[in-house]
């Protein structure tokens, strides 16, 4: 498998470029919000999961009982690292996010402005789907007051170029999901993960040529599995699979496959088109999916790619995840699925146990197919 | 289906069994409870604490009952468990039999069981890191183990995620496991200043959104004038635990925090229900009548302290011991305040508005801003002395800032604070050795002051 096919640009030379053009950087904490509108205001928004930075600071705020995700956000801001972003946007994700904007907005003081979003956690009727477009229309108020206004055909740009991105990653999935792509779980997540912090400008040509040169069809060798859980992260467990031969045939993570939205119908206004991104995503734990629906979508990505397993990658303390976590596994299980359950540290490398654990886990699922 | 059409699932006989119990055999039950109950050799009162307050009695008679009747409730009543901070008016309308999960597992841990069922859910799958009263609650249905003899199977579940999201994943996992229908009610978080115009329609919404299934379910049909008449009697009974409560600010404070945990209960589990408000209307003549003579919930008490956060529940009695020992009485807490503080909200012509205002300020759906102006008030209202912080394993959105809060009220009060890392019912997460050594250093800095 090719480890890493391209060339990526890393995130402090992307930002200054950006900056460069004039566009100003928002950092963005984890969660879902709509990109097409920061784009459309020549904004960059930048995402926060997992900055690669040592806990200094973060235990005079935190508990040692707060997902590392959370307390690694923090720590980049109270490391002073955030000097040159021109404010922060907090997505209403989970409870300790939403008490993380609160830290920081209300009792730190970071001095930039702050925004919040908040997709409904209902989101079963009516009431949601208007509620969610009233939201993308009060956002766009409150970042027109700091970046002046939002003129409708930059919005409608933004959102032509949103729906050409979503549709490439939904292409790099589908082709992987098929054994289509050469490329290593490692050098897929580098590659997909750039649409965090990329202009659409960048990232699109650049994950234009990655699946033009990964793609393989019918190449790509090693038992599937599919992983699920908050981020693919760290880095060591991607490496360590890629050593045992197992690909990652799909994704049930919270900041990958989860947050690619539905296609619009095509003659839908900006806001409709992404309102209806937002209501034909995937179903998530953090917008309270039902369970039945959860199952129904983890057992059609495993189906998807003739998956033999699947790995549930955890951050520790992550109460969305853990909850629905026993029903999951049971309905795998009812299904002759075997799945392994990781606990994890955002960025710490993968412990002598776990690769233990990992490796007796490729074995079972080597067996299986064997056996198949 | 209208209301009108629908049949609900009720049955005949499972009514005439409920109102037999209600109507004879719970009053029956009571009375032989009393009798009992005058017999039994009780525990010696701490000498450091006020005489127990006399209207306990009533409150365990209260709480029993709701218990009991519970077991029967089901066939004969619409049944739903319900979140601590939903609004649970809109189902009293409908003539609900309501369980709250929370108010259980609060008992469980009283009752020292927390850890035990917390291991039960943990062998199903159930990570630790999960909130215990969720974990206890889980363990309910999967053991059949509790110490209130059964909990009826809910035909509705209702959470609102104006106290934590948490409820909302608990639910979630509920509703499938017991193939029952969940309402949601999403109150948008107030990073500022109250609900914005958008939040407010869309909470009226979904209410518009759930009556349907409340009549389906209920077998009733709605009538808004019977909300109304609900949400007024649920408005006093706030205003009237809120008088409860404000009877601590008289020194000495007739009661401690740690009797306010317990006599919690009916405005919590009975709002809306006459019952509730009657208790408190008692609570409160009591009350007085102990600061008339000058009767205090600690005898000497000499320092004044405030608690954030929810109880341990675990430990309730030996921490009002251990402090009474040192003439220090809680007089306020952030938790027992919260279901006073939105009773202003809770009127208007509209009552699916006043519904939304009220349960959208929750202090749990409210940012940390808030918080601190609440605490600050407290402490000067309440004449407070020092602040106890219970940093909450099991609750997220009640501990994460708390460090930063307890810095910013030492700098803007000069007032000394400790902050103890525990669990509300999850006695595993209760450090013996690191909690006494914080109190001892705690309690020197407030005999120094």
């Amino acid at each position: 498998m090719t480890a890493n096919p391209l060339t990526l640009p890393s995130r402090s030379d992307s930002m200054a470029r950006q900056r460069a053009l004039g566009r100003k950087i928002v950092g963005v904490f984890p969660g879902r919000y709509p990109r097409e509108i920061f784009w459309a205001l020549d904004l960059l928004p930048v995402e926060i999961w997992d900055p690669p930075l040592e806990m200094e600071r973060t235990g005079a705020h935190l508990q040692p009982t707060i997902c590392s995700v959370v307390r690694l956000g923090l720590e980049l801001v109270v490391q002073g690292r955030c000097d040159e972003l021109a404010g922060f946007l907090f997505p209403h994700t989970c409870d300790s996010l939403q008490n993380l904007a609160s830290v920081i907005h209300d009792l730190l003081g970071s001095g930039k402005p702050c925004f919040f979003f908040y997709p409904p956690k209902a989101p079963f009727g009516e009431a949601a789907r208007s509620f969610y477009r009233t939201e993308l229309e009060a956002l766009i108020r409150t970042l027109e007051e700091h970046f002046g206004t939002l003129k409708p055909e930059r919005l409608e740009e933004s959102v032509s170029r949103g729906k050409d991105l979503y549709r490439l990653l939904a292409s790099l999935y589908t082709e992987r999901a098929g054994a289509g792509l050469d490329a290593s779980n490692a050098g897929f997540y580098r590659a997909v993960r750039v649409v965090e912090y990329l202009h659409p400008d960048e990232s699109v040509p650049l994950l234009e040529k990655f699946l033009e040169e990964t793609r393989a069809p019918g190449e790509a060798a090693g038992p599937p599995v599919v992983l699920s859980g908050v981020l693919p992260n760290p880095a060591s467990l991607l490496d360590a699979l890629d050593d045992l031969g197992v690909r990652v045939g799909d994704d049930d993570l919270l900041a990958c496959g989860r947050r690619l939205p539905g296609a619009p119908d095509p003659a839908a206004d900006p806001l409709e088109a992404l309102t209806q991104g937002f209501f034909r995503s995937p179903a998530c734990s953090t917008l309270n999916a039902p369970l039945r629906q959860r199952m129904d979508e983890l057992l059609h990505r495993v189906r998807r790619c003739r998956a033999r397993g699947v790995i549930f990658v955890g951050v520790k303390f992550c109460e969305p995840e853990l909850f629905a976590l026993p029903r999951l596994r049971k309905a795998l299980k009812e299904q002759g699925i075997p799945s392994l359950v990781l606990e994890l540290e955002v960025n710490q490398a993968v412990s002598g146990q776990i690769r233990t654990r990992l490796e007796a886990f490729v074995e079972l699922i080597e067996q299986t197919e064997a056996d198949l | 289906m209208t209301g009108a059409e629908a049949r609900g699932p009720l049955s005949r006989g499972a009514g005439v069994r409920y109102r037999l119990m209600r109507d004879l055999g719970a009053p029956v039950l009571m009375r032989g409870s009393r009798f009992f109950r005058k017999k039994r050799v009780r525990r010696a009162p701490d000498p450091a604490l006020g005489p127990p307050l006399a209207c306990s009695a009533r409150l365990r008679e209260i709480m029993t009952r709701h218990y009991l009747l519970a077991r029967y409730a089901k066939g004969a009543l619409p049944v739903a468990w319900v979140t601590s901070g939903a609004p649970v008016e809109l189902l009293r309308a409908f003539g609900f039999y309501t369980v709250y999960p929370e108010n259980h597992g609060a008992l469980c841990g009283a009752k020292g069981m927390g850890a035990r069922l917390c291991q039960v859910a943990e062998q199903h799958g159930y990570s630790q890191d999960l909130c215990s009263y969720a974990r206890i609650d889980l363990a309910v249905d999967l053991s059949g183990q509790t110490p209130v003899g059964r909990l009826p199977k809910p035909d509705l579940l209702f959470a609102s995620n104006n106290i934590c999201q948490t409820v909302a994943y608990w639910y979630t996992v509920l509703s499938e496991r017991l193939g029952v229908p969940l309402l949601l009610f999403d109150t948008p978080f107030n990073y500022t200043d109250g609900p914005r115009r958008n939040d407010r329609a869309y909470m009226v919404r979904q209410f518009e959104e759930m009556i349907p299934v409340l009549e389906r379910v209920s077998g009733r049909s709605f009538r808004p004038e019977r909300l109304q008449e609900v949400l007024l009697l649920a408005k006093e009974t706030a205003e009237t635990w809120g008088a409860v409560l404000a009877t601590m600010k008289a020194r000495p404070s007739p009661m401690t925090i740690f009797d306010a945990f317990v006599h919690l209960a009916p405005v919590v589990s009975l709002r809306g229900l006459p019952v509730a408000l009657d208790y408190y209307r008692i609570l409160l003549r009591e009350l007085r009548q102990r600061i008339e003579q000058g009767q205090g919930g600690v005898k000497n008490e000499r320092v004044r302290l405030l608690w954030d956060n929810i109880a341990i529940w675990p430990r309730v009695r030996d921490f009002a011991t251990l402090f009474a020992a040192r003439n220090m009485c809680f007089v306020t807490a952030t938790y027992t305040n919260a279901w006073a503080e939105t009773a202003p909200y809770m009127e208007g012509d509209d009552p699916l508005e006043a519904m939304a205002e009220t349960y959208s300020r929750v202090i749990l759906n409210n940012s940390l801003a808030h918080r601190l102006e609440l605490m600050e008030g407290l402490v000067r209202d309440y004449h407070v002395d020092g602040i106890v912080i219970h940093s909450a394993r099991s609750c997220k959105p009640y501990s994460v800032g708390q460090y930063d809060l307890k810095r910013l009220l030492a700098e803007r009060l000069n007032i000394p604070s400790v902050v103890l890392e525990a669990d509300i019912t999850d006695e595993r997460a209760f450090s013996e050795e690191q909690i006494r050594t914080r109190l001892e250093a705690f309690f020197e800095t407030l005999e120094e002051g």
